[in-house]
């Protein structure tokens, strides 16, 4: 398709910018209109001295250019991004900066991520030295946020304009769901007698059944599980698996057919309160939704493979149907609309628990929430 | 220093510098400049905290607008100079928020107003010094509004490490530097299209005797005293003549002598003669670029006779009286263009002169009452001589031989008279000259007349001019020969190229100054379309590569291109040399710099910090004080010996926490003081 000439223009001019802007400050748009006043004054009045003011004031404006460049060039930087950020909780990015400049130090810079309110601010960074500046946020919503670029500002030498200019650094952040929901793992499908999910009759992580063979290891399982002859063979970890007594397994089934919302997030809050319970007590768990699955296992690994899970899921009116790998009589399902609850072991219904204390509003950063 | 500390003394170092380019010019007030430079000066040493600061303001408040009403009161019922009340009251508001508290929010203000000094300070001509204070000016202005916006930054995000430090303010002192380039550049190359019409640049106009509409004898030159005050400062742009000591600065003259004094008589007819007959004179011709010196009479010096008076200021309009005296209408400083006839009739030329037009005869042949003597004086100085030429030359003779030269002045009014001066005391000052050789001639039926002006001057090598002074008044006289006009003559003994040829003065640093002066007048001040275009042609031809012939010669550089190669070589060097400074300096690695800065830091608070002294013994010496640095400095050492001598290196997060307790030590060093010597006895 022909591209039109102000698209083609936009684009050049953007290339020619070369990801930078500069933008006026108010001291500086005060400081412009004062240097037109002043060579407005010395062409009408011919006082020569006034072309001399006239003259500095634009040196000034040059300077103040040229210096806010040479702050933001040669600079490398290495954004670390923290795992296991759970919803409302403070979440620190750490910047490692260097300056490869070899006179010049970078001053008064801020480190801008897009959609983030909070900067990182570098105060001073000396001339071939580093420094680790960090920002603190955090997100209200649950969710993966692509940072794509970085945006390098600063105001630096006189505070009159603000240069900004874009560096990509993709990278991703995961918001984990919030887990302290208020609500209990119901009683295993199954009839009386069987111990509920609350229960451990084995207790410890670890515990063992009947010998079953080799799988590969995850984040999570035991170490005294590894199978070393096997491991040192094929060069990667194994470990031995048990046949677990099914009644210390908890197979949660997050019904993800509907319309994303509030009461979507209330759900999957549900759902990963329900796998921190029973991580807690020490039962292996997994998950499955309409879209993806997560075969049963243990400890911490396992609990963030869920909640990874859980800040990926969508909610879609027409995602297709649950269907649990396993027999649905052995899992609970958290759906909002009830639909086949029948066919379950247990069934939670996500719009009776009620919030967390210091339950926030959805939405991505407060200050989209602020911006409405 | 804190930055607050620094940023306040770098701004109140704006006002003060402002305030002295404002002194520098016509708008001096003695008593606001001095209680503002004293409060300025007051600024810098002294920061009251905020409680006196509101106690403060409590008594700027009511003399503000004191001051404002005053102000306005200039403005619209008076209607004259309103800058100076309104620089008044900017010089109350600067002092007042120079002496707020270090914590006040007021950098826009302080900025504003020093900016505002400055400005005014163009309205009044300053002189060279106002090159100088803008220079400073720039310079103080980039490292404050670099320091005053980091150190809001440091506020805001509580940053607690040292942001500047010599080096870098160094440097960016250093980077001023382009805005002064381009404020030059600026102003070169600006096209000056407008002609100004509001300048109070009028400095104060210096009075002079000697060119009033009458002259006493005894009053010319009455300045006996030396007076260096330059009037006229001249170039030749064609060429120095020959000698110009011996130039004679035409001024205004005198027809009318009632015996004591001179006067011009009112209603006196056309007393020139037409154009045409200076080319009997010769081909000769001199240029003048003459810049005068405000005085209080209206009069256009320059060489006799004057061809051609043109000026490019538009406040000043040449013109010419009947009696040929070139006069000004306008005000301000003439800066003006002269041509003159450089040639003087040949004796013999003017020996034929015997009819023509000649001036209304009452004038130019008018004598008081005299006694005889005088005309027989007259009659035996020039008996048997024909021609006038003859006699005036006899007469300009006889003064010349028989009489002396001397700047005392007669004791009484008797000796003040001029038959005295002929008869009986043989000496005098010029004027008594000039006034016997008139009276003489006019004795005679000889046309003349009495003319003030000044003789020589002093020429200034560094400025290539040359410099008339108040010294250098003089008379001399006009003789009318028909078909020439009027021809000069000087009487005065030594008065015919004595004046003092020298080319220094008693206080060399005001010839040096005169010349800085001049300059600045003619490049800065009076700079202009036709100072541009000049310019221009300059840098043209300097860049053009030619010879003499016009073409260049294969093989050889023209002198201007060896010229710009000297100093584009120059610049390589000094570059390359300021860059291997900084690099030589920046030896060091980031964790033996931080500890030479706690190093530092322990020296200036008083504990033996020199450069022998072990770092762990430098730690003792805190422990023993018990000094709050001490926990903090552990650290620091701690990191500096792992990194210096343990082989390791500081990751990112170690460094910047070497950085923050370095910080931490220098906090706790500035507020508690260190102790001369350690507690004896104590662990």
């Amino acid at each position: 398709m022909k591209r039109s000439v102000s698209t083609t223009l936009r684009d050049a001019w953007r290339r020619l910018r070369g990801g930078r802007r500069l933008r006026f400050t108010l001291g500086g748009a005060l400081f412009s209109v004062g240097s037109l006043a002043i060579g407005f004054a010395a062409v009408n009045t011919g006082n020569n001295l006034l072309y001399l003011l006239f003259g500095a004031m634009l040196g000034f404006i040059a300077l103040s250019g040229w210096l806010s460049e040479r702050v933001l060039r040669q600079l490398k930087i290495r954004r670390h991004t923290p795992r296991g950020v759970t919803v409302e909780r403070p979440i620190r990015l750490t910047y490692y900066v260097t300056n490869r400049k070899r006179l010049f130090p970078t001053l008064a810079v801020y480190l801008i991520e897009e959609r983030l309110a909070e900067p990182a601010f570098i105060s001073r960074v000396g001339a071939g030295d580093s420094v680790a500046v960090g920002s603190e946020n955090r997100f209200v919503q649950r969710g993966v946020y692509a940072l794509k670029t970085l945006t390098l500002s600063t105001s630096f030498p006189f505070g009159m304009f603000t240069r900004e200019r874009d560096i990509p650094l993709p990278d991703e952040l995961v918001i984990w769901p919030r887990t302290d929901r208020p609500v209990r793992l119901p009683a295993h499908p199954g009839g009386r007698g069987r111990q509920p999910f609350s229960d451990s009759s084995g207790g410890a992580p670890g515990a063992r059944g009947e010998y079953r063979g080799l799988r590969e290891y995850r984040v999570g399982d035991d170490p005294k599980d590894i199978h070393w002859r096997t491991t040192a063979k094929i060069g990667t970890p194994v470990t031995r698996e048990y046949d677990r007594d099914t009644t210390d397994t908890v197979r949660i089934c997050l019904d993800t057919r509907g319309e994303p919302g509030d009461e979507a997030e209330v759900a999957i809050e549900v759902a990963a309160a329900l796998a921190a319970q029973a991580y807690r007590i020490g039962r292996q768990f997994g998950i499955t939704t309409c879209t993806s699955d997560l075969a049963p296992g243990g400890g911490s690994g396992q609990l963030e493979r869920v909640l990874d899970l859980l800040a990926r899921v969508d909610f879609h009116p027409s995602a297709p149907h649950l269907a649990p790998p396993i027999d649905a009589m052995g899992c609970v399902l958290v759906s909002f609309s009830g639909a086949r609850r029948a066919s379950y072991g247990a069934y939670i219904d996500p719009a009776g628990i009620p919030a967390a204390p210091t339950h926030a509003y959805a939405g991505v950063t407060e200050a989209d929430r602020r911006a409405g | 220093m804190s930055l607050e500390l620094l940023h306040r003394r770098l701004v109140v170092g704006m006002g003060l510098v402002a305030l002295a380019a404002f002194a520098g010019g016509a708008g001096f007030e003695p008593i606001s400049m001095i209680l503002a430079a004293l409060a300025l000066t007051l600024a810098l040493i002294w920061q009251p905290n905020f409680a006196v600061s509101l106690r403060l303001e409590r008594l700027w408040l009511p003399v503000a607008i004191v001051l404002l009403l005053r102000s306005l009161y200039h403005i619209f019922l008076v209607g004259d100079d309103v800058v100076i009340p309104v620089v008044d009251l900017l010089l109350l508001l600067l002092c007042a928020e120079a002496l707020r508290s270090l914590d006040a929010p007021n950098d826009a203000r302080l900025y504003i107003l020093t900016f505002a000094l400055l400005v005014a300070s163009t309205a009044y001509r300053p002189g060279v010094l106002f090159a100088l204070a803008f220079v400073t000016y720039v310079v103080l202005a980039t490292l404050a509004l670099v320091v005053g916006h980091l150190r809001r930054k440091a506020e805001r995000h509580d940053v607690r490490e040292r942001l500047v430090g010599r080096r870098f303010l160094a440097g960016m002192g250093g980077l001023s530097g382009v805005t002064l380039i381009m404020s030059g550049v600026v102003f070169i190359a600006f096209p000056r299209l407008s002609r100004g019409w509001a300048s109070r640049g009028d400095v104060l106009a210096t009075s002079i005797a000697g060119f009033a509409d009458q002259v006493s004898i005894g009053e010319h030159g009455s300045r006996i005293y030396p007076n260096p005050e330059i009037v006229l400062r001249v170039e030749f742009p064609d060429g120095t003549p020959e000698n110009p000591f011996t130039l004679h600065w035409r001024g205004r003259s005198y027809d009318r002598f009632d015996g004591v004094r001179w006067s011009r008589s009112a209603g006196l007819p056309p007393s020139i003669g037409p154009a045409r007959w200076y080319e009997a004179w010769g081909s000769g011709r001199v240029r003048q670029q003459i810049y005068a010196a405000p005085l209080d009479v209206d009069v256009l010096f320059a060489l006799h006779p004057l061809l051609e008076a043109r000026s490019d200021n538009p406040r000043i309009q040449p013109l010419f009286d009947n009696a040929g005296d070139h006069i000004y209408w306008g005000s301000g400083s003439p800066s003006y263009q002269a041509l003159s006839v450089a040639d003087r009739p040949a004796p013999t030329a003017l020996r034929e002169a015997r009819s023509g037009f000649s001036p209304a005869r009452e004038h130019y042949t008018q004598l008081p009452p005299l006694p005889q003597r005088v005309s027989d004086l007259a009659d035996s100085l020039t008996q048997g001589l024909d021609s006038n030429y003859d006699k005036v030359t006899a007469i300009n003779d006889f003064f010349h031989t028989e009489f002396d030269y001397t700047l005392e002045l007669p004791g009484s009014a008797r000796e003040a008279t001029l038959e005295y001066f002929l008869f009986e005391r043989g000496e005098g000052h010029c004027e008594y000259f000039s006034t016997a050789m008139v009276v003489l001639l006019r004795n005679l039926g000889i046309h003349s007349r009495e003319v003030n002006g000044f003789l020589g001057g002093q020429w200034n090598d560094f400025g290539q001019y040359l410099a008339v002074t108040q010294n250098e008044a003089h008379s001399w006289v006009e003789v009318w020969f028909p078909g020439y006009g009027w021809i000069q003559f000087d009487p005065t003994p030594g008065g015919a190229g004595t004046s003092a040829a020298v080319t220094s003065w008693l206080w060399p640093g005001r010839f040096l100054f005169d010349g800085l002066q001049h300059r600045w007048n003619k490049w800065v001040l009076d700079y202009n379309l036709e100072s541009q275009s000049g310019l221009y042609q300059r840098i043209s031809q300097l860049l053009r590569a030619q010879t003499s012939e016009g073409q260049v010669t294969p093989g050889q550089l023209p002198a201007s291109r060896i010229s710009i190669g000297w100093i584009i070589l120059t610049l390589m060097v000094m570059t390359v040399s300021g860059v291997a400074l900084l690099r030589r300096s920046r030896r060091y690695s980031p964790e033996v710099e931080l500890y030479l800065q706690f190093r530092e830091s322990c020296r200036r608070a008083g504990f033996r910090a020199d450069q022998g002294v072990a770092p762990l013994s430098l730690l003792d010496e805190l422990a023993r004080a018990r000094h709050p640095a001490h926990w903090p400095a552990r650290s620091v050492v701690d990191y500096y010996l792992r990194a210096r001598f343990g082989g390791q290196n500081l990751d990112v997060l170690e460094r910047q926490k070497m950085k923050n307790d370095l910080a931490d030590v220098r906090r706790a060093l500035r507020r508690a003081r260190a102790p001369t010597e350690a507690p004896q006895g104590r662990l």
